[in-house]
């Protein structure tokens, strides 16, 4: 598993990670996923994440990326026909 | 300035153990260099069936000494072993139903430097079942990008000739001032970018081959 640029976040990372890993080659890839059950703990690693990204004055560039894509999200997201 | 690199090659894995495969690349002992990779968002569309995912990777490695040449001093944020820290940020959107993946990484800090976007499109073959799915085709391009010197040609623009390297280049400035001038006469700035770019290029034709999943 991959570490976090937090190492305070590890633990509630690999929870996560171990839990998307699952669910992603059991159920996304055979097209049996409904929902993306990995959420919660998604939510729970994000809090732990922002914290730590907005102490390490990270969160600043990521904004100015995020502005910048979003031209380029609406061509993403885009359903083909 | 601009430089494109372009390749096209295949998989012989099926496309959903690539795009799990493309998940797992950190860590591995070949990339050492990536410190931490972290997923800053996740979204999955129940009626398209598509994940989209953004992470965040933390890159820990040496400028390459012919770019550490190249550079003013100012521009170059490493300590004395040329050692520096780079962020990329990693999108990808997987499509299972349509079986195809597409991504795209791109550093978020150093881009006066050098800014670097390396997309890539994986698809399940066209071909009808059978030998056609166990195999994936890729499409990789980078676009590389310099902007070494355009601050200070734009500064140039609106204030003439007063402009000096140092104004623009910040802390470190005031101390070598005449030496700063000197260099970006004696070598101009786009000559510089170009150079950036030219040696990142040679990086990338070298190292895309190897950095294959």
């Amino acid at each position: 598993m991959s570490a976090s640029l937090a190492p305070e976040c590890n633990d509630v990372k690999e929870r996560y990670d171990t839990c998307f890993l699952k669910w992603y080659s059991e159920k996304y890839l055979r097209n049996t996923a409904t929902t993306d059950e990995c959420e919660p703990l998604f939510r729970q690693y994000k809090t732990c994440l922002t914290k730590a990204l907005k102490e390490r004055g990270i969160d600043q560039m990521l904004e100015d990326a995020k502005a910048d894509n979003k031209e380029n999200d609406a061509e993403y997201m885009k359903p083909v026909g | 300035m601009v430089k494109f690199y372009s390749n096209t090659y295949s998989y012989d894995y099926n496309f959903p153990a690539v795009s799990l495969a493309y998940f797992l690349r950190y860590p591995n002992p070949y990339s050492r260099h990536v410190a931490s990779t972290d997923t800053i968002e996740r979204y999955f569309d129940p009626d398209t069936q598509r994940l989209t995912t953004v992470r965040l990777h933390v890159k820990q490695s040496r400028l390459p000494p012919a770019v550490l040449k190249v550079l003013p001093k100012s521009a170059v944020g490493s300590d004395e072993n040329g050692r520096a820290q780079s962020f990329i940020l990693e999108k990808s959107v997987v499509d299972v139903r349509q079986g195809w993946m597409e991504t795209e990484s791109k550093n978020l800090d150093w881009n006066n430097v050098l800014s670097v976007i390396e997309r890539h499109t994986f698809r399940r073959p066209e071909e009808g079942l059978g030998t056609a799915d166990h195999r994936t085709d890729v499409e990789v391009s980078v676009t590389l990008k310099s902007r070494i010197g355009e601050q200070l040609r734009k500064k140039r623009q609106r204030w003439g000739d007063q402009a000096t390297a140092s104004s623009v280049a910040g802390a470190g400035g005031e101390e070598e001032p005449v030496v700063k001038q000197g260099w970006f006469s004696s070598w101009s700035s786009g000559a510089v970018r170009a150079a950036v770019e030219s040696i990142s290029l040679q990086r990338t034709e070298r190292s895309q081959p190897k950095a294959q999943l």
